[in-house]
Parts: structure tokens; C-alpha cells; sequence
């Protein structure tokens, strides 16, 4: 039976974050997550870097602490930003009191805001709808999920941090009133594992009950879901905030090739099985084409949705938990349940998952009698490519394709570029759209990589393969023959492996009815013999 | 503005439109194809799956389509053949077998049960066909299927540099432009293929082969050759779309092709053009009757939504009244039903829409 001191349950961007900060503790740790990173709430949402602003009129507090974390993510891993700022923008129809208010909280929460008039704001942002009022900027960033949660795992990694994916906890012993060991099922092979450890942190985000439940504890959680939609091309240069109280369809974030417009918010029973209803996506354009027009006739590539994992405590008299800030709770279930070496970490964001990783982690070593500070604010997640490593990089890929290299891998793309040199047939581009090369396809599907993919799916993750227009129906196909090549799957492995891909991918655009995605479905269900999705033009879409 | 008149104007030169232009030309009509690029046939696999017609009533009409479609392949020197009760199992690029009706008739003997042992050979280089892949999922399903034959990996270098990756298309416009390199094609295959009574190749024989060429090629290989298709550009579709193409110019009709039709003035329940827009010089052409055959998804052309078509083929507004007496619709168009139709129903709308529009044209003419 392995042991170790700490498990963490959950494979976001929170419980990366712990990993990253205890390894740097010299706490030995071993996360433990069902699927593949980033699998829930943080692969789900813009990959929007707040800078606080959102909440700075309702909650001054959480948009402290968010312009806090801004700042710190973008020191920290610059890798994973694109800062290309934001706009609140003033549309006709909402309250002219409110954009006053914002513009006096946003200087008491320390955020960075210029007022522009109408004619700088269509300067800056020409896009934006003409009978906009005018704007404030603010340091809105959009971050990269999936590489942000990568970067913390993989950083943690090379400091001896264990990770483990598609590991589904299935129970936790407790003993004398303390969590002894994690059990987990290795949802490839079946197989049933246990680790001993000293202490458990639950950081499941929307199945945090569940996992709470595990260990009989109460962890009410309401899972609120958020229906997204990504479109083709770049619609705006900057984040796209409507300046009003927060609701449906008032975000838009650049992201990489495509942006993202979000997001719905409605309760649901359960963070899986999620779907999209038509009207829902009907009403996030509508409401998105207030402050962009254009997005009325977007191409839509894809839908996805997620949930915010809301912790809401029950009302039992005295306080229910820790309340570090309004956006995030800290339980420690020894003090508070009688369940000793078990915490909860639940509710934040993305944006403070830096902070929701130390407060945990400064709660843990606490419990362990290690007294080694914080120093994730500081740290790089990354290090620097060198310049002769640069210089190969061009030398080896066009420019652009080696810039992306450089900013998925840092100084792991020597490797790449060793094999490339090698091997020239390696420099072939296997996914046009995010330009990511088969030597970088063979780099995650091979043992040097610290998070071992599984599944096309996964390869998305790491790369951003399969992200852009096709959706995977070309790059899907020869990632697929490269995970072959590479001998990693057999033949009937690698043939059911894409199936599950395009059928994954197909339901995210199910929801499509029209324009020039439709065609690109039709084409995929005619190569590859995809169910096609029913086509209707008002009843609801199933968009799980 | 230019403008020329014609009896009949196709749009779309996907299968439906091809037929279509094709059926009306054999009536002795003047005719126009209007498209702005192949149309989806090119991007299939140059075969006709096993789909059988929706409605027993439409069986002998569509068997009638049929014979027209594998006669003007014939004519175009890409004979197809085959039938709908008699479909076989045809390797496709996920290497698993696809049912399929027709096929080109070189093709057929790559089918599976056909009792013979076989080299799948891959070129170095075209990443977009892995050979031992092919050849590990082929054997995995003979062998359920209890077949002593067995499919074998073979990899060949040619001393032609295509890049990285080797693309299909660079190594079919080679193959059609360059008899050397099908001479060494062919001695670079003949050591790969010795002790084998087939081969399996990526489709890559040409884009514009006939098949009297292919026949050629076969002869001096000395076995049997058969192309798998490949993900799109598929070349077996491509050189099924141009060799379609170029015979229906051959037999006179005109290719008004590469710019998009950006409207179909209607009036008085006619259409009364089709509006070409090329840079410099736009282009209306007239036709006493229209076909209209360019997908479900592309730009709608008409100012009414289509909600229908009825026996004639003619396209139906929300009320149930015709658009327009000379517009006939042809292809996924045609059909109600959702999504792509099969390739062998978008053949039976277009020998349809095609006959109706030659027969039925000048009836309205003011």
C-alpha cells in the first residue's frame, strides 16, 4: 500500500494549486482526480482573469482579493496569460447610477480603471455596439485553464509531487476520529488502490459533497450551472464586460483563436450530465449582441457548459465554516465535525485559486508542525527558455508555430527540438488551428511528460488540439495515428479512442442549426459516420 | 452587366447538380453548371454507400437514375458499378469495412471478400495513411470473420521529394503529370508488392486517371491494385468529381465555375436570373428552367425560405405556394428530412429535377 503524508482529492486548478504549494513545502502529496486536469469547473468556465471588477460594487472584498491574485497570476505565470485587458462597457438600456458606483469602487479595490468616452472607446474596442455610452478599462486578463492547471501540476511534479488521473475516490477510512487512508478505482483498469495518509483535502469543487459524504461528513454544495458558448474568431481585442449588477450573457473574453461568451446561470442537481437549452443559447447571443453586434451572427463552434460550485452553509446557529473571504471557505472538519485530518476547500474562482491553494495549504502544514511559509506568490510556475534554445526553435518551426511551442512547454521544448532534429518529419503540423507540431504530440504522449494523457481528449488539454474550427475532425484522425506510432495504443485502442473523441466533441455542438458549423458537422458525421444530431429548429437541444 | 441565356442553369456541382446538368444535356439542351467549387462528392470516398431508397415506390425511378449515373460514369471513363442488393464490405480509413453499393469497378476487388493475400502498402512520408494501422484493424476483423488471408504492412520510399508531410494531392497531380514517376511508382510497388496477389494503397492514383489508365497501370504492376480513401482531399472523390466534370464540358455544356451566385431575382413566380459575382465582370445568366442543387447550408439565395418542394420538384414557401414555376430543386434540398441525404437519393433528385427541368422548360416562358 503506498502512503504518503497528504492526498488531495480533485485535479482543478484549486487542487493543482495545493499540490504546487505543498511540494514546495517539502509536504510529500498525491492528488488524486476521476478524470483527466481541469475536468470540472476550471475547464468550464471564460478562462477569464478577473481583475476584480465584477464584483467590485457588490462584494469589495472578493474584488480585493481578486485584483490581488491578477497580479500575482500574471507574475507568476505569464505563460498562461494573454493580457489583453478589459472594458466595462455602458450600455443605454442599464442604470447610469451604477456606473458610477463602479467607477468609485474600482478605486477603493485597488483596480486600474481609465474612463473612456464613446468615441475612445469605439477607438479602442471597435467593435462594441454604436450607441454604447463609454467605458472603463481594467486589467482583465484571459488565462489559460487548462495550462494554468498543467503548469501547477506539472512544476509540483518536478518537486516530487504525485498525481494520479482517472482515479476515482471511492471511500475514505477514518479511524479514532482521523482519516487514515484514500481508496481510489483506476477508471482505465478497474483496479482498486489505497493510499495512507495524514491528512485528506477535499478540493472537488461540484462533487465536494460527495467526497465530504465519503468521510460522513456534510458539504452542502449547490451546484449552479453556467452555459458558455465559443466562437470563431476574435470578436473583440479585449475582455468585454457589460458595466451593470452581474447577469446572463455579459462577459465575452478573447481566447486564443476563438472567444468565449458567457455565461447562463441556473441550478442543477448535479455537476454531470449537464446540457444546454436552445432558448439558453438563444438569449446569451441576444444578450451578447448588445455590446458586440456581431456576435449575432458568429459562427458558433461549440457550447460547453459548467457549474460554480456555491457552497451554502446550513444555517445551524453558529458559524458553519471558516469564512475567509465572501468567494471562498476553508473547513477544517477536525475542529469542526470531529473528523480530524480532513479539510474542505470550496465556492472561489479561478482567479483566487492561488489563494485558496495557500490558505489550504498554510491550514495543512499547520497540522503537520511544518512551519515553511507561503512562497507561491513569488515563485515562478515556469522557467525561462534560453536564448539558444529560442533560436533553435525558429530555426526548426515557423515563428509563430515556435512562439506556441514555447509557451505550452517553457524549457521542456528543448526536448521537443532535440527530437525534431532528429527527426525532421517530426516538424509536421498536426492541428492547423492552435499549430501544434507531432513532436509535441509525441512529447505529451510520452513518458516524459508529467501528466500522462489517456485520451484524445486529454491531448486537447495539454495542447489546445482539436479547440479550433474542425473540432477535431482532421487533427482528431492523426493525433490518433500518432498515439499508434508512437506504440502507445493498438490499433482496435486507438480506432475506439477516436470514436469516444468525436462522439465527445459532437456533443458539444449538437446545439448547432446553422450556418457554416453545420456543414462542418455534416461533414464529420459523413466521414466518420457520427450519429448526426437530431435537427431542430425550437425544441431543446440535448448538449450534454 | 453580361448576361447569356441558356435552356437550363444547374447550380451546384455536387452529385445532385452533376446528374442533374447531365440529364438535361442528353435531351440536346443548352446547359450551364454554375458552382462555386467541387461540391461534397469531392470530398467522399468516390463510392456510393448501401442505402436503400426511402420508399419502396421510388425503387424503380431510382434504379432508372442509377443506370443513367453508371452509364455517364461509363462515358466519363470512371465507370462505377455495382447494386443495391448486393452490397460488399470496402476498407475505409478508420480501417474498418464500410457497405457499399457502388463503387468504381477497378475499386471492387479491394472488398473484403475477395479471397486473396494482400500488401497494404503506405508512402514515407504521407503521414495522413499509416499502413501497419490499416493492415492491424483489417487482420483484428478477418480474422473474427474466420479468413485465412491476412493483410501485410509494406512501406515504400520514393526518390521524389514531396516535404513534410507528403501530401495525397502533391503525389496524385505528380502522378498525373509525370510518366516517370508512374514508372517508378510502378517498379517501387512491383519489389513491395512481390509474393502478393493485391495491393492496398492510400488513394493517390491521380487525380484525372481514367480508368484506362489505372488499367494500364495495373497491367505493367502485374497484380492487382485497389486505393483506400483518405481523409479529405480524398483523391477518389476528386477524380470522380473532374472526370464527371470534364465530361459533361465535353459534351457541351458550359462551367461557370469558381465564382459564388449571390442572388435569384424572382418575378411574377419565374426566376428570372442568376447573378454571378466575379470581380470585374459580374454575370446574370438566363434559363428558361433553374436547378437548384447547392446543399442545404449554403447562403439561401432566395429571398423566401424553402419549406418544402413538391412532385415537381418545385421548391414550396411556409404556405404550401410555389416560389418560383422554373426553379426545380435537386440534392439535400430535395429531401425534408435533416442533414445529408445519401449519396444515391441526391442521385435521384437530380436525373428528377433534371428531367422535369428539360421537360417542362419554355411551358412558362413569357
Amino acid at each position: 500500500m503506498e502512503s504518503t503524508q497528504v492526498v488531495i482529492i480533485g485535479g482543478g486548478a484549486t487542487g493543482a494549486g495545493i499540490l504546487w504549494d505543498l511540494s514546495l513545502r517539502g509536504i510529500a502529496a498525491i492528488l488524486l482526480e476521476q478524470g483527466d486536469i481541469a475536468n470540472g469547473a476550471t475547464g468550464r468556465c471564460h478562462g477569464l482573469l478577473h481583475s476584480g471588477g465584477r464584483y467590485a460594487v457588490k462584494d469589495p472584498e472578493a474584488a480585493r482579493s481578486c485584483a490581488a491574485e491578477n497580479r500575482i497570476v500574471k507574475r507568476i505565470a505569464p505563460h498562461c496569460v494573454e493580457e489583453v485587458g478589459g472594458l466595462f462597457v455602458q450600455c443605454p438600456k442599464d442604470d447610469p447610477a451604477f456606473f458610477e458606483q463602479w467607477w468609485k469602487a474600482a478605486e477603493v479595490a485597488g483596480i486600474e480603471s481609465r474612463r473612456l468616452g464613446k468615441e475612445e472607446a469605439h477607438h479602442v474596442e471597435p467593435g462594441l455596439a454604436p450607441d454604447i455610452l463609454g467605458a472603463f478599462t481594467c486589467p482583465d486578463a484571459h488565462v489559460d485553464v487548462f495550462r494554468l492547471t498543467l503548469a501547477n501540476l506539472e512544476a509540483a511534479s518536478a518537486r516530487g509531487g504525485k498525481l494520479y488521473t482517472y482515479a476515482k475516490v471511492t471511500s475514505i477510512d477514518t479511524a479514532d476520529g482521523r482519516v487514515r487512508a484514500v481508496n481510489y478505482r483506476d477508471e482505465r483498469t478497474g483496479e482498486r488502490h489505497k493510499i495512507a495518509c495524514e491528512i485528506a483535502i477535499n478540493a472537488a469543487g461540484g462533487w465536494a459533497q460527495t467526497v465530504a459524504a465519503m468521510a460522513g461528513v456534510d458539504v452542502p454544495v449547490r451546484c449552479d450551472k453556467g452555459s458558455l458558448l465559443v466562437l470563431n474568431h476574435r470578436l473583440s481585442r479585449s475582455v468585454i464586460n457589460r458595466c451593470r449588477k452581474p447577469g446572463d450573457a455579459d462577459i465575452l473574453v478573447p481566447a486564443g483563436p476563438v472567444c468565449i461568451l458567457g455565461t447562463s446561470s441556473i441550478e442543477v442537481a448535479s455537476p454531470e450530465n449537464l446540457s444546454a437549452s436552445a432558448e439558453e443559447i438563444d438569449a446569451l447571443l441576444r444578450q451578447g449582441a448588445i455590446m458586440i453586434p456581431e456576435v449575432a451572427e458568429a459562427r458558433i463552434l461549440r457550447v460547453f457548459c459548467g457549474v460554480r460550485p456555491l457552497y451554502v452553509p446550513r444555517q445551524t446557529g453558529t458559524s458553519a465554516g471558516r469564512e475567509i473571504s465572501r468567494g471562498f471557505f476553508l473547513l477544517d472538519h477536525g475542529a469542526q465535525d470531529g473528523v480530524g485530518g480532513f479539510v474542505s476547500i470550496v465556492g472561489g474562482k479561478l482567479t483566487t485559486y492561488r489563494q485558496m491553494a495557500a490558505a489550504t495549504s498554510d491550514c495543512v502544514a499547520r497540522q503537520l508542525g511544518v512551519e515553511t511559509e507561503c512562497t507561491t506568490d513569488t515563485v515562478p510556475l515556469q522557467g525561462a527558455v534560453d536564448r539558444k534554445t529560442h533560436r533553435l526553435a525558429n530555426r526548426l518551426l515557423p515563428a509563430p508555430v515556435a512562439h506556441k511551442l514555447e509557451i505550452r512547454l517553457g524549457p521542456e521544448v528543448a526536448r521537443v527540438l532535440d527530437a525534431i532534429e532528429a527527426r525532421p518529419e517530426l516538424a509536421e503540423i498536426i492541428c492547423d488551428c492552435e499549430m501544434v507540431t507531432r513532436a509535441e504530440l509525441e512529447y505529451v504522449l510520452g513518458s516524459e511528460a508529467h501528466v500522462p494523457v489517456q485520451a484524445i481528449a486529454d491531448i486537447g488539454r495539454r495542447t489546445r488540439l482539436g479547440f479550433g474550427p474542425c473540432q477535431g475532425t482532421f487533427c482528431g484522425y492523426k493525433a490518433m495515428l500518432t498515439a499508434y506510432r508512437t506504440h502507445r495504443w493498438t490499433a482496435s485502442r486507438a480506432a475506439n479512442e477516436l470514436s469516444a473523441y468525436l462522439q465527445e466533441r459532437r456533443k458539444g455542438q449538437s446545439f448547432v442549426h446553422h450556418g457554416q458549423q453545420m456543414e462542418q458537422l455534416d461533414l464529420n458525421c459523413d466521414l466518420y459516420g457520427v450519429d448526426r444530431p437530431a435537427e431542430t429548429h425550437n425544441g431543446a437541444h440535448d448538449a450534454k | 452587366m453580361q448576361s447569356r441565356t441558356f435552356e437550363v442553369v444547374v447550380l451546384g456541382s455536387g452529385i445532385a447538380g452533376l446528374t442533374a446538368a447531365a440529364t438535361a444535356a442528353r435531351q440536346g439542351l443548352r446547359v450551364a453548371l454554375v458552382a462555386t467549387g467541387p461540391g461534397s462528392i469531392a470530398l467522399g470516398a468516390g463510392w456510393l454507400k448501401a442505402e436503400s431508397p426511402s420508399s419502396s415506390s421510388e425503387a424503380p425511378e431510382l434504379s432508372e437514375a442509377m443506370a443513367f449515373f453508371c452509364e455517364l460514369t461509363r462515358l466519363a471513363g470512371c465507370p462505377l458499378a455495382g447494386d443495391f442488393d448486393h452490397p460488399r464490405p470496402m476498407p475505409n480509413y478508420l480501417g474498418s469495412w464500410e457497405s457499399v453499393a457502388f463503387a468504381p469497378q477497378r475499386l471492387w476487388s479491394a472488398a473484403a471478400d475477395e479471397k486473396v493475400s494482400t500488401a497494404i502498402v503506405g508512402i514515407r512520408g504521407l503521414s495522413i495513411f499509416d499502413e501497419c494501422f490499416m493492415a492491424e484493424r483489417l487482420n483484428e476483423q478477418v480474422q473474427v470473420a474466420g479468413s485465412p488471408y491476412s493483410y501485410t504492412a509494406r512501406q515504400i520510399s520514393l526518390r521524389h521529394d514531396f516535404g513534410i508531410p507528403a501530401t495525397v494531392l502533391q503525389i496524385a497531380t505528380c502522378f498525373d503529370r509525370d510518366a516517370a514517376f508512374r514508372a517508378e511508382l510502378i517498379d517501387t510497388l512491383r519489389h513491395a508488392a512481390s509474393g502478393f496477389e493485391r495491393i492496398l494503397l492510400p488513394g493517390i492514383l491521380g487525380l484525372h486517371s481514367s480508368d484506362w489508365l489505372l488499367a494500364q497501370f495495373e497491367a505493367e504492376l502485374g497484380c492487382s491494385v485497389c486505393e483506400i480513401p483518405t481523409l479529405p482531399p480524398s483523391i477518389l472523390g476528386l477524380r470522380l468529381f473532374h472526370r464527371l466534370q470534364s465530361y459533361l464540358h465535353s459534351s457541351g455544356v458550359e462551367l461557370f465555375a469558381g465564382f459564388p451566385v449571390h442572388s435569384l431575382p424572382l418575378r411574377q413566380g419565374m426566376c428570372i436570373g442568376v447573378d454571378i459575382t466575379a470581380p470585374g465582370h459580374p454575370l446574370t445568366l438566363h434559363g428558361e428552367s433553374v436547378v437548384l442543387a447547392t446543399g442545404r447550408r449554403s447562403a439561401p439565395l432566395l429571398a423566401e425560405t424553402i419549406a418544402g418542394c413538391d412532385a415537381q420538384m418545385r421548391p414550396l414557401d411556409a404556405t404550401g405556394a410555389v416560389i418560383a414555376q422554373n426553379l426545380f430543386l435537386a440534392g439535400t434540398l430535395a429531401h425534408s428530412g435533416g442533414g445529408h441525404s445519401a449519396d444515391t437519393m441526391r442521385i435521384l433528385s437530380g436525373y428528377r429535377a433534371g428531367k422535369l427541368a428539360a421537360t417542362t422548360r419554355g411551358a412558362y416562358a413569357s
